[in-house]
């Protein structure tokens, strides 16, 4: 695994403006269905986010922000069109070159908070490094879940935790590899005004101390508004961007592209 | 990985339990029958014993040891197909776990490598629990086989300590198979699923499905219709064999047989509780398909294996109706042929003395196979007058001195002709040589061959078939020479002997499959109703009662349970049409037996076990307010 990510850090040196953008996506149409029942969910999107930057990808329902989510973090294959995550093309990486990724570079957080029911908060934080063959000791797991506030919940399973304890869980797991870019899905969605403010100050956290890249969609203003800049979708196309955000001006430009 | 293993199988182990029980069933059975198949193969026929005596010793030991062949064929067989269907299970209902897993990075091999894992934890259990009742199973085999009357009684199994490997390997490797296509299946989640619904159900009907399905189905197909050509004594095994490949080619196919039968449903399943349950019908097919599962393997193995035997002693009864040309059967336990022939109103005798020869067949191994045999010394003349007999080549009239007629069905591969001679061995010495002098057809109750009267034993018991003008009259006049039956009589009880000793069979290997059917229908309601709490509750939020919850659960397994009941009878009866079509080619008889009775109770305790469990599941699944679960998604 040393090897893998030896290899990766290697690319990324290698690859000449890989520091500018950690995700872009060139030219990039995704479409569902064949001949009359096509839709393209994503119609020649360009778009790079640049390192170190937290973007909110925003838009109606159908608007394509969940497919360029799904995408730009390879989860998806692209009709035409390509994309790079750190400096990498992975338009049509094998699964085998993905799961690498997943390992070292990529982060995940969603609304469902997507634990493992059966093991503990700490096991939880501790899968990623696990799985790619590493036995981390337990003070850095500790130390992580302690940088979202829940160091007395290690041993606790999901079920035995609130909402926003548990989403708080999930970020601390796509923290503990250092992910150069996390992508988060409506990370908000299912939360208390508190836990919301609580999730999105850690986010806040990742990009200005830890250089992290966050590509983010989300419905919530109030969420947009902690991001760096808000990108708007509608019909598979960018419409509209936003640079330093306020709620207010989030809330307005919503209230024009859906309505 | 293993760790992770571990923790799922902790949380989990609701569903596995029935996996668990299944396994330790499976190594009881095998290790049990393989300890007294070594013992029962391996037994001295003690010194002392007359011809006859140790032949009939070693006869049961030879029942014995193929009854406990298929026992544990059967065993295994079932186990892994129970085994795998619980996997499967698991892993269509933790889609989303896996997705997740391969999200946080998780390669394929890591996702089969768990769920491995879960097997072996499975499997060591299993063997555990099985490799210790295994040992009370052992007398209960014991207790069987001696009340079959395979075994001299006080036979038992012995241990041998070599046993526990085998067991070890034996719930590992039913595990481990069990769980190969699951693990395929579990690789092969997409991480986006962690995300959202993806066509995880609208795919059942996976490519793998299609080839194993048309593999098995064509091979079904081409048993059936091989059974005819190799006929004869393959004929049982193959035709079991043949309810194997179409249970498995049913199961491959079941997403889509299910829908299609679930069709009718739709017209009977009126109201609204009715449209429910038809579309959750239709809806979960996956778990509509793994609870029929287990009902359409007991229907197909009980019905047919008591289809298949039926059938075969209700064909050997007509053949043996057809054959005989007689009015009375006198069996007496001496010769007293001069005193039968004094008996006015009699107007044909046939004797008929049954002798044991050891034949030696050539089977090209270099070496003669000396062969026991039930052969018939008969005088040719009577035999002919008493019974229809149409050789196939030569002539019965040259039945004299050191000859034999025999049917060729005994040996096929052999290609006996008229003129062949056999190497025999007689009791009491005797020629060393038998030329073949006539062909009898295929036959199933036998004899499959006659000896000439000069090779009649010069005492012991007779049988004499009776051809009289009057014989009401006769029968009296004959009582007194021993046992007098009219010939239909005879037949029938004939045929009721062979009956019952199916019977017994059957109940030692069908008892067994019925024990472990009945787990895997419990355990697959258990599992699907543990996955719907959530569904249920929202059925109740929509403004369901809980009982109306429950009676639609309820529809929804009745109609699962028809499903399995109408598949298993459709696998059943592939096997016995094959059997049928068997017989026919091979003596023209066509004769069909469906066990209806059998059928009946099968479809009825089915049903009760089913409904019951399925009332009583959902009744603990709806105990929890439903706004609870409702709100709590995760």
């Amino acid at each position: 695994m040393v090897y893998v990510e030896t290899q990766i850090t290697h690319q990324l040196v290698d690859v000449p403006g890989a520091a500018a953008a950690a995700v872009e996506l060139s030219g990039v149409t995704r479409v569902y269905g064949a001949r009359s029942a096509a839709v393209r969910a994503l119609d020649n999107v360009d778009i790079a986010f640049p390192a170190g930057s937290w973007t909110a990808v925003m838009g109606p329902s159908g608007s394509g922000k969940s497919t360029l989510l799904h995408c730009a973090a390879g989860l998806e294959q692209v009709t035409s069109g390509r994309v790079h995550v750190a400096g990498r093309d992975i338009t049509n990486a094998s699964d085998a070159e993905l799961t690498k990724l997943r390992r070292t570079v990529m982060g995940f957080v969603f609304q469902s908070f997507n634990l493992i029911g059966s093991l503990t908060a700490e096991q939880n934080v501790a899968m990623p490094l696990r799985l790619a063959g590493q036995r981390p000791p337990r003070r850095v797991v500790r130390d992580v879940l302690a940088s979202v506030g829940l160091a007395d919940r290690a041993r606790h399973r999901p079920g035995e935790l609130s909402g926003g304890q548990q989403q708080r869980v999930a970020i601390a797991r796509a923290m503990v590899t250092r992910p150069a870019v996390l992508f988060a899905d409506e990370p908000t969605g299912a939360l208390d005004t508190k836990s919301a403010r609580t999730v999105l100050s850690l986010l806040r956290a990742m990009v200005d101390n830890g250089g992290q890249t966050i590509v983010m969609v989300t419905h919530d203003p109030a969420a947009a508004a902690s991001a760096d800049r808000v990108v708007f979708l509608g019909d598979g196309r960018v419409v509209d961007r936003l640079e330093r955000p306020t709620t207010r001006q989030v809330a307005e430009l919503l209230a024009r592209w859906e309505g | 990985m293993l760790r992770m293993s571990w923790s799922t199988f902790r949380d989990r182990w609701q569903v596995f339990v029935g996996a668990i029980i299944t396994v330790c069933l499976g190594v009881a059975l095998v290790q049990s029958s393989l300890l007294t198949l070594v013992s029962a193969a391996t037994a001295k026929i003690p010194p002392g014993l007359s011809a006859g005596e140790a032949r009939e010793l070693r006869d049961g030991y030879d029942g014995a040891v193929a009854l406990l062949g298929m026992t544990m064929g059967l065993a295994a067989f079932v186990a892994i197909f129970i085994v795998s269907s619980t996997f499967a299970f698991t892993v269509a209902q933790r889609r989303r776990d896996l997705a997740l897993l391969r999200l946080t990075g998780a390669s394929r091999r890591q996702v089969r490598t768990l769920l491995a894992g879960e097997a072996l934890l499975l499997g060591t259990l299993g063997s555990g629990l099985g490799a210790l009742i295994g040992v009370p199973v052992m007398r209960l085999h014991a207790a069987m086989l001696d009340s079959f009357g395979f075994v001299p009684s006080g036979f038992v199994g012995e241990w041998r300590s070599w046993i526990l490997y085998v067991s070890a390997g034996t719930g590992i490797g039913i595990a481990v198979l069990g769980v190969l296509a699951a693990s395929r299946r579990a690789a092969k989640v997409r991480p986006l699923e962690a995300l959202r619904e993806i066509g995880g159900a609208a795919r059942v009907m996976t490519a793998s499905r299609w080839v194993f399905g048309t593999f098995f189905l064509a091979g079904s197909i081409a048993l059936i219709v091989l059974v005819p050509v190799l006929g004869g004594e393959a004929a049982l095994p193959l035709s079991i064999f043949v309810s194997f490949t179409l249970v498995i080619a049913f199961t491959a196919f079941a997403p889509l047989v299910v829908p299609l039968v679930s069709l009718p449903f739709g017209l009977l399943f009126r109201g609204r509780l009715g449209v429910l349950a038809h579309a959750n019908l239709r809806a979960g097919v996956r778990r509509s398909a793994s609870t029929a599962a287990p009902i359409m393997v007991l229907v197909a193995f009980v019905v047919g294996m008591a289809g298949t035997m039926s059938t075969i002693t209700e064909a050997s009864r007509q053949e043996v109706t057809r054959d005989l040309r007689a009015d009375l059967v006198l069996e007496a336990d001496r010769p007293v042929r001069d005193q039968v022939a004094a008996v006015p109103g009699v107007s044909a005798i046939s004797e008929e003395a049954p002798v044991i020869v050891d034949l030696g067949f050539d089977y090209g191994d270099d070496q003669l196979t000396y062969e026991g045999v039930d052969a018939v010394a008969v005088d040719p003349t009577g035999y002919a007058r008493t019974h229809r007999v149409v050789p196939t080549a030569g002539d019965l009239a040259d039945l004299r001195g050191a000859t034999i007629a025999l049917s060729p069905s005994y040996a096929p591969e052999l290609h006996l002709r008229v003129g062949d001679t056999l190497p025999v061995r007689l009791d009491g010495g005797g020629p060393d040589k038998l030329r073949v002098v006539a062909l009898l057809p295929d036959t199933l109750s036998g004899p499959f061959f006659l000896l000439p009267p000069d090779l009649m034993p010069g005492d012991g018991p007779r049988r004499y078939i009776v051809r009289a003008a009057d014989p009401q009259t006769v029968a009296p006049r004959l009582a007194g020479l021993g046992e007098v039956s009219t010939a239909t009589r005879w037949i029938e009880a004939n045929a009721d002997e062979q009956q019952r000793q199916s019977v017994d069979v059957m109940v030692a290997l069908l008892g067994m499959a019925m024990l472990y059917t009945v787990i895997a229908m419990i355990n697959a309601v258990v599992i699907s109703a543990s996955d719907r709490r959530g569904e249920f509750a929202a059925a109740r939020v929509t403004g369901l009662t809980r009982g109306q919850v429950v009676r639609t659960a309820l529809g929804e397994a009745l109609a699962v349970v028809s499903i399995g009941l109408l598949l298993g009878t459709l696998a059943a009866a592939g096997t016995v049409i094959g059997i049928a079509f068997a017989i026919k080619d091979m003596i023209g008889i066509s004769a069909a037996a469906p066990p209806w009775a059998l059928l009946a109770a099968v479809a009825l305790g089915a049903t009760a076990v089913v409904a019951a469990a399925s009332v009583l599941t959902t009744l603990s699944a709806t105990r929890t307010p439903p706004i609870r679960l409702v709100a709590a998604r995760e």
